[in-house]
């Protein structure tokens, strides 16, 4: 069975007439299933477990990239505590332009246009992060401001600019150089280190950045946190690895990697 | 193979440590490294690796082709070419089957030509 999640925000009158088309094109795809509304009452995670083990074909989220972010952590979650083989692939509604920028570069288009992706089934698995014991597929990021890394238990490396770490997995927010794969497909993590441009007229603007590829990482940090997926708070140290598990995701024709 | 007139850019590398950043330990990679910031430790590639200008090494260093712009105190043993440039100062060892070296450039230590070495070595039947 389809299982369908609507985001909590999705309950406001003003995105009625958007669901109510959704679930019209729901409707005629013979895409039919059940469907289930956040609220301050049920938790994501509760319900992904129940249905999955219940024994859902697919677990289908409605709302931006908030909901996604936290139902592949639930998913994957699910997956490695039920010891579960054959992984369950997630569905991706997106509604709503703010907040929605992974959605396009899985092929997926906006509201009812994101339930012909769904009827269409192309599934494919992506790596994901793990950040202490919560699973990512985009990015985690922290102020270089303290902030002390240690790679694979080889090397250790210090900043000594102003700047941001980021950990990538699938680069959404971040344009890495062109020969870097960012498409969470190849079983490595990358580490970007920004560091904030010298101003200035007349000063020449220099590429600054640092790239890293590791498998497994500690970040120290008695100042700052680590954010995931511009949501999730992470107080240091936190190790980050590339995990075990992947996930599998409806994707759109136009998978943009 | 390098080529002695590949010019390698920042964006072709799959790890590029920045000015801004100072590695401790040993720092072992699989494609090709650009550093233009500061080492201490060890370095090794199958690949590529341009030492920047600006780059501050203390390391024994380890690569397929190389080219040195910066400081490097250690050993530095390379399986193919060579390019030192102008703005290099190297005190250590070097061991590589080709090389070119930029007027300027600044280096104390022993040189070892692999290829000579190799070619005289070469069993009688081979002649």
């Amino acid at each position: 069975m389809h299982i369908y999640i609507y985001d909590c925000f999705i309950n406001q009158k003003k995105y009625d007439a958007i669901t109510a088309k959704i679930e019209t094109r729901i409707t005629d795809l013979g895409l039919n299933g059940k469907i289930i509304r956040l609220s301050l009452m049920n938790s994501l995670d509760e319900i992904i477990r129940d249905e999955i083990k219940k024994g859902a074909k697919t677990i289908i989220v409605v709302g931006n990239n908030t909901i996604f972010n936290q139902a592949i952590n639930a998913m994957a979650k699910t997956h490695h505590e039920l010891s579960i083989t054959k992984r369950v692939p997630l569905g991706f509604i997106p509604v709503g332009k703010d907040d929605n920028e992974i959605a396009p570069l899985l092929g997926i288009n906006l509201e009812e246009a994101a339930c012909n992706t769904i009827s269409g089934r192309i599934i494919k698995k992506f790596d994901l992060g793990l950040a202490n014991d919560y699973y990512f597929l985009t990015e985690a990021v922290i102020s270089t401001d303290g902030t002390k890394i240690e790679i694979d238990q080889k090397y250790v490396i210090q900043i000594e600019k102003p700047g941001n770490i980021k950990i990538i997995n699938f680069a959404v927010n971040t344009k890495l150089p062109p020969s870097i794969s960012s498409c969470a497909q190849d079983d490595v993590l990358d580490l970007f280190i920004e560091n904030k441009k010298a101003g200035g007229f007349l000063k020449k603007n220099e590429d600054k950045s640092s790239i890293i590829p590791f498998k497994f990482l500690t970040i120290l940090n008695q100042k700052n946190p680590l954010f995931i997926d511009q949501d999730i708070k992470i107080t240091p140290p936190v190790n980050i690895q590339i995990a075990k598990q992947k996930i599998e995701i409806i994707v759109g024709k136009g998978l943009n990697l | 193979m390098f080529s002695k007139d590949k010019k390698i850019e920042i964006k072709d590398a799959e790890t590029v440590i920045g000015p801004s950043i100072k590695v401790k330990g040993n720092f072992h990679g699989e494609g090709d490294i650009v550093i233009e910031g500061n080492v201490e430790g060890s370095i090794k590639t199958n690949s590529f690796l341009l030492v920047g200008n600006k780059a501050k090494i203390i390391a024994d260093i380890e690569a397929n082709d190389a080219q040195v712009g910066g400081n490097v105190t250690g050993n530095i043993k390379i399986k193919g070419y060579l390019e030192i440039t102008a703005t290099a100062k190297i005190i250590g060892d070097i061991e590589t089957s080709e090389i070119s070296i930029e007027k300027g450039a600044i280096i104390n230590g022993k040189y070892t030509m692999l290829k000579g070495l190799s070619e005289n070595h070469k069993p009688s039947s081979d002649k």
